[in-house]
């Protein structure tokens, strides 16, 4: 089942005089995010993240296109019924305690009762906040405001949650108990949008990744797919190169660089690499792995934004 | 259901605000005041009415003295009026401008309810805050002088009401004027403005803005300007009348609530067009 789905949609934000200021935010975007995936957006600042996440939300109006959640337009209210949303330096009551925030939001989203006070309970004690609920939110560390807002963005038990920084000013233990925290609610079947900088956070849990750009779609797949690098393998020697391998090897026009414990192969194909570690073998030369290459998300994220740069 | 917990959240952030404990702390120094100063005393004569056990009034018939307390509630009204009008705007004019912030509106919008409910929500919010410091006041005024003048007289009751409304009249211009501006300095400058300047003026247009010009179309502009505008200063008169048991015109109450219906819907309108 498709949880968000936006087709073709743009925004142009108009300002100045009579509107003579136009910026293009966001152009022709589409996407679809299955429900229980982990789904991340990308991208550097001005490409559109927010603008898509407010469109979703409602926050903020497409000029061209449509969107759903949930199957009903975003425009909608009861689009947001079943929808949680931290977003990006969110700001509470510094009067309300952690418990008066859940229960506020929560009756909101027409929670109320024992329920509500039983959820705002279990809340705070999953984002590690149980001995603060009763302390006034002014006295909170951002990473203590962080927990609570994705508590908050919790609170009624959503079947879509939008993300916008979740880890942002949380210390490492914070950022593994968040990870854990969404791992766990994509395994109770939770759909969850994801926009962070922190690209070797969103490695660790996406599903699929969309990388944008100057609101533009470069990008979407998931995190092995947009981390291969081809045919390329290292493989792990227990011995040093001997140079009659070396020979036969450039002989053979195999395309491979030393490094300390190995070499890297570049190969069209399975068998190619056979061939490679077939001539190891056979030059006595002791084979200790060989594992397929791959380049971060963060060195394939910055390959794709520069090559769209570059004239 | 979710109306409710926005009036209840707004109620708790003015609860939090400085300025509506102070209302109400004015409003218990005025009746602490009102409890010493205002007592009655029988003679053969009839009732003397005192203020700080001074004769403030001859020996009168009960009929007469009913007719004095009743001016003094209808001044002490007045006062009211003009208190929740100054102080009233002051203490809750950011209400609108703290929701549509960055950071919080973010908050509210992500929530299954529509725009124009959160602004409702808000400004029920206010007035409900409004209402319960104008109870307080009046309440309290009417046991003072219930128990020291005998008098228990249900009319001041009934100005809580009045004046509640006109608030509420004026506050859906604030809210108008919080939505477009989203600044609550401006939006309180500006209703002051209204208050002291533009709403006197125009009341007393026939004497003031007619003299510009005999056109009938300025006229029919002035005259439309007066009547989209709450018509507060018609509707404190008729506040006073009603407490001094005579008869009034319902008019400028119909018209104003038309008038604030019409801002509370503008800002609405405004609202949901916004990009946040």
């Amino acid at each position: 089942m498709i949880a968000i789905a936006t087709e073709q949609l743009s925004k142009t934000y108009v300002s100045g005089f009579r509107g003579k200021r136009r910026v293009q935010a966001l152009h022709d975007l589409t996407l679809s995010v299955e429900s229980g995936e982990i789904f991340s957006l990308l991208g550097p600042n001005g490409a559109g993240k927010t603008t898509a996440i407010k469109i979703l939300l409602s926050l903020t109006r497409q000029t061209e296109g449509s969107a759903t959640l949930l199957g009903h337009d975003v425009s909608s209210p009861r689009a947001r019924a079943k929808v949680g949303f931290l977003p990006e330096n969110h700001r509470y009551p510094g009067y309300l305690t952690g418990q008066q925030v859940l229960r506020s939001f929560g009756a909101l989203s027409g929670i109320s009762g024992v329920h509500l006070r039983s959820r705002a309970a279990m809340l705070l004690e999953l984002v590690g906040m149980k001995e603060w609920g009763r302390v006034k939110v002014k006295r909170y560390s951002k990473g203590m405001m962080q927990r609570l807002g994705l508590a908050q963005a919790m609170v009624n038990d959503p079947d879509v949650l939008f993300l916008d920084e979740p880890t942002d000013g949380v210390d490492p233990v914070g950022r593994a108990e968040i990870r854990d925290v969404l791992r766990d609610l994509k395994t109770r079947g939770k759909t969850i949008f994801l926009n962070s900088h922190l690209l070797s956070e969103v490695e660790l849990v996406s599903d699929r990744v969309a990388i944008l750009d100057k609101g533009r779609l470069l990008k979407v797949g998931t995190v092995d797919e947009l981390t291969a690098t081809g045919e390329r393998y290292h493989v792990g020697l227990a011995d040093g190169l001997t140079q009659a391998f070396r020979t036969e090897a450039s002989a053979k026009v195999m395309a491979f660089v030393e490094e300390r414990n190995g070499l890297v192969v570049d190969v069209a194909s399975i068998p190619e690499l056979n061939a490679v570690i077939d001539l190891l073998r056979r030059h006595g030369i002791q084979i200790a792995s060989v594992t397929k290459e791959r380049s971060t998300l963060e060195e394939s994220f910055l390959s794709l934004i520069k090559r769209e740069v570059a004239p | 259901m979710k109306l409710l917990a926005l009036v209840r959240m707004t109620l708790r952030e003015l609860a939090a605000k400085a300025t509506i404990i102070i209302l109400a702390a004015i409003s218990t120094i005025v009746l602490l005041g009102l409890a010493l100063a205002v007592s009655t005393s029988v003679t053969q004569e009839g009732t003397i009415l005192q203020l700080f056990g001074q004769q403030a009034t001859p020996p009168m018939p009960q009929e007469e003295l009913v007719t004095a307390i009743r001016s003094m509630q209808a001044g002490l009204a007045g006062g009211l009026f003009t208190g929740i009008i100054l102080f009233g705007i002051f203490a809750t004019a950011g209400v609108v401008p703290d929701a549509l912030e960055k950071g919080t509106v973010d908050l509210y919008l992500s929530k299954p309810i529509a725009r124009w409910e959160l602004l409702l929500g808000k400004y029920l919010g206010a007035v409900v805050a409004i209402f319960a410091n104008v109870i307080y006041f009046v309440l309290g005024a009417w046991v003072i002088f219930g128990l020291k003048c005998h008098l228990w007289d249900a009319r001041i009751l009934l100005s809580a009401v009045t004046i509640t409304f006109m608030f509420a009249c004026l506050y859906a211009v604030v809210t108008f004027l919080a939505v477009v501006t989203r600044n609550t300095p401006i939006s309180i400058i500006l209703v002051y403005l209204y208050l002291f300047i533009i709403g006197s003026v125009l009341q007393n247009r026939e004497g003031s803005l007619y003299l510009i010009s005999e056109n009938t179309a300025f006229r029919a502009v002035v005259d439309g300007i007066y009547y989209l505008l709450p018509q507060l200063s018609a509707m404190r008169d008729n506040g006073a009348r009603q407490l001094m048991a005579q008869e009034m015109d319902w008019r400028p109450f119909v018209q104003s609530f038309l008038s604030s219906a019409l801002f509370f819907f503008g800002g609405a309108v405004v609202l949901k067009r916004r990009d946040f």
